[in-house]
């Protein structure tokens, strides 16, 4: 590990080894399209920080995250040519640990999507094998990192954009607590749910990461010290329970799971009981419904926050138009995919008068019952395990790939593990565990806010298990 | 979904559908409206509703100016500028 960090630190060092570097990450990156935007020569000078944590370590941003002089596209038609007049306090605090920014990683438009199939400028290759995707909406971050072309990236989850991709590429994927990392600089999609966490080869690089990121900001009215979380409803938030044996909850019953991610689940059971942790069957009747909540609860912020996308002050720019209302639907039209036309017409209609209650203040309110079942399971538990999808990466080409592929609908419904986090507000971790069918499977530990020490902690032992593994065509990472 | 419906909601939305977008895009939505009225099995007779997960009333910053000013790499970013004006196309 030490020897790989200290490999990292000396690639921006001089002129010499950066041009080899630039090189050795286009070869690559031609293969899966993983940065949108590379250059590590812009940011380079005069970020030398006293935090020596991160010092000299190239990474990713997720091109939702805002870094000064970098595009910042969101995957979109809409914002293209759109250069950042400010850097993201999440992106300036990793500087100020002496990190520098490399370049922008794909995504799903906006972050709608789990393929990175809705970018504008094409999907992001799965390192592991090319016909399949490297998930989403934060594919280019973990396909970047698990190709081996940086250390560590980041990107935003909001419904599982950060633990879908890294299981699908075999890394590690933070999703911090809502409010623990600043959303300024984040592109908003869905305001309430989500946050900006890490993708790593390692626990110890995602804490490293985690801990320069974190912490309130007034940037942020939502952002928060773990200090200042009164733990209202989730009790002790504190570190795994001291002098007990640890207890994980694990979900019984049919889970819909494909036959490599049920085996992966049952293997990394076994190895939690192998080192001593009390499996606990735990019962989460909501999870049912969590996928409608999330969804109806996404669209609907999502249609708000999307509004400000007219095409007058920056991005694309129609022509012509009839009247000024004619030019901002044009705008509109040609700048927004499909995936992101759905999710504004149903955030909007789910917003209607008549219909709010129906949709979105029920969503609110089961929204609720979520919170209180977890809130009542992490009183039997400390970490809560669950697959990270119900599949591994699948094919790209949506239905038309034919078996071991995932329609739009298909791939929405398969949130439902993801996403519960993002509706309670926890940290969840996922990790790498076993190589299913060629391709990485992995499984998520899911804590109590503000716990993310348990994550790491339980994190680090799941490491041991299962060290992550390397693309056989992607090997001997930058030394 | 009525065609009326999804034109009413577009027209919301600010989006203009073109005439072949409307089959494909009115399926999706109404396959997922369809999926959001599960949610009609759950009681949720006592549940207040959730807005954010953790945060449970309003925090403010003190408010002190010195923010960074960064209104000149903004209006670069303009597609065309007059002064420090931004130029939309003729629509009168």
């Amino acid at each position: 590990m030490t020897d790989t960090v200290s490999s990292w630190r000396k690639v921006l060092d001089s002129g010499d080894t950066q041009k080899r570097y630039a090189q050795f990450v286009r070869e690559r990156n031609d293969r899966i399209n993983a940065f949108l935007e590379f250059d590590p020569g812009r940011s380079a000078a005069g970020e030398k920080g006293t935090d020596s944590t991160l010092a000299g370590l190239p990474f990713g941003v997720k091109d939702n995250i805002a870094v000064e002089g970098f595009r910042l596209s969101c995957g979109s038609r809409i914002l293209e040519g759109l250069v950042s007049p400010y850097s993201a306090t999440a992106v300036r605090r990793l500087q100020s640990a002496g990190a520098r920014v490399v370049g922008k990683t794909n995504l799903d438009e906006f972050g709608m999507g789990s393929s990175t199939e809705t970018s504008s400028f094409g999907y992001t290759k799965n390192p592991w094998d090319l016909t399949r995707v490297s998930g989403g909406s934060s594919g280019g971050s973990a396909a970047a990192v698990a190709a081996g072309l940086v250390p560590f990236a980041i990107g935003s989850d909001t419904g599982g954009s950060i633990r879908q991709p890294a299981a699908f590429c075999g890394v590690y994927g933070l999703k911090p607590t809502y409010g623990s990392v600043s959303r300024y600089g984040l592109v908003a999609y869905a305001s309430s749910l989500e946050v900006i966490g890490v993708v790593a080869r390692t626990v110890d690089m995602t804490e490293r990461a985690f801990n320069a990121m974190r912490g309130s900001d007034t940037m942020d009215q939502t952002s928060m010290d773990a200090a200042e979380y009164d733990g209202a409803g989730f009790g002790d938030a504190g570190p795994i329970r001291k002098g007990e044996v640890s207890r994980i909850g694990v979900i019984g019953g049919d889970l819909g799971l494909s036959p490599g991610v049920a085996s992966a689940y049952a293997l990394s059971i076994e190895r939690l009981r192998k080192r001593g942790y009390e499996i606990v069957e735990i019962s989460l009747p909501m999870l049912e419904y969590v996928v409608p909540v999330y969804y109806t609860i996404a669209t609907a912020e999502a249609s708000a926050n999307l509004a400000r996308f007219n095409g007058i002050r920056y991005g694309l720019r129609p022509d012509y138009a009839e009247n000024p209302d004619e030019l901002v639907r044009i705008a509109r039209d040609r700048g927004f995919g499909d995936e992101v036309k759905l999710r504004v017409l149903l955030g909007t209609y789910v917003l209607r008068s008549g219909f709010q209650d129906q949709y979105y203040l029920r969503a609110q309110k089961i929204r609720t019952a979520v919170r209180n079942e977890l809130a009542a399971a992490y009183r039997e538990v400390d970490l809560i395990l669950m697959p990270a999808f119900p599949t591994n990466a699948f094919k790209a080409g949506g239905a038309a790939a034919g078996e071991s592929a995932l329609d739009p609908f298909q791939q929405k419904v398969a949130d439902r593990f993801t996403s519960t986090a993002n509706l309670a507000g926890l940290p969840a971790l996922s990790f790498p565990v076993s190589i299913e069918e060629g391709v990485p499977a992995g499984m998520q530990f899911m804590a109590p806010p503000f716990s993310e020490e348990k994550l790491f902690l339980a994190g680090r032992e799941m490491e041991e298990e299962f060290p992550a593994p390397e693309p056989p065509d992607f090997p001997a990472r930058w030394r | 979904m009525e065609t009326s419906e999804l034109e009413l909601t577009a027209d919301l939305a600010h989006i203009d559908l073109k005439h072949e977008e409307y089959e494909a895009l009115g399926r999706a939505v109404e396959q997922m409206i369809e999926y959001f009225s599960r949610m009609n099995e759950v009681d949720v007779s006592g549940l207040e509703p959730t807005t954010h997960a953790l945060i449970l009333r309003n925090r403010l910053r003190p408010d002190v100016p010195g923010q960074k000013n960064a209104s000149d790499p903004l209006l670069e970013n303009a597609p065309e500028l007059e002064d420090r004006f931004i130029v939309i196309p003729n629509v009168l």
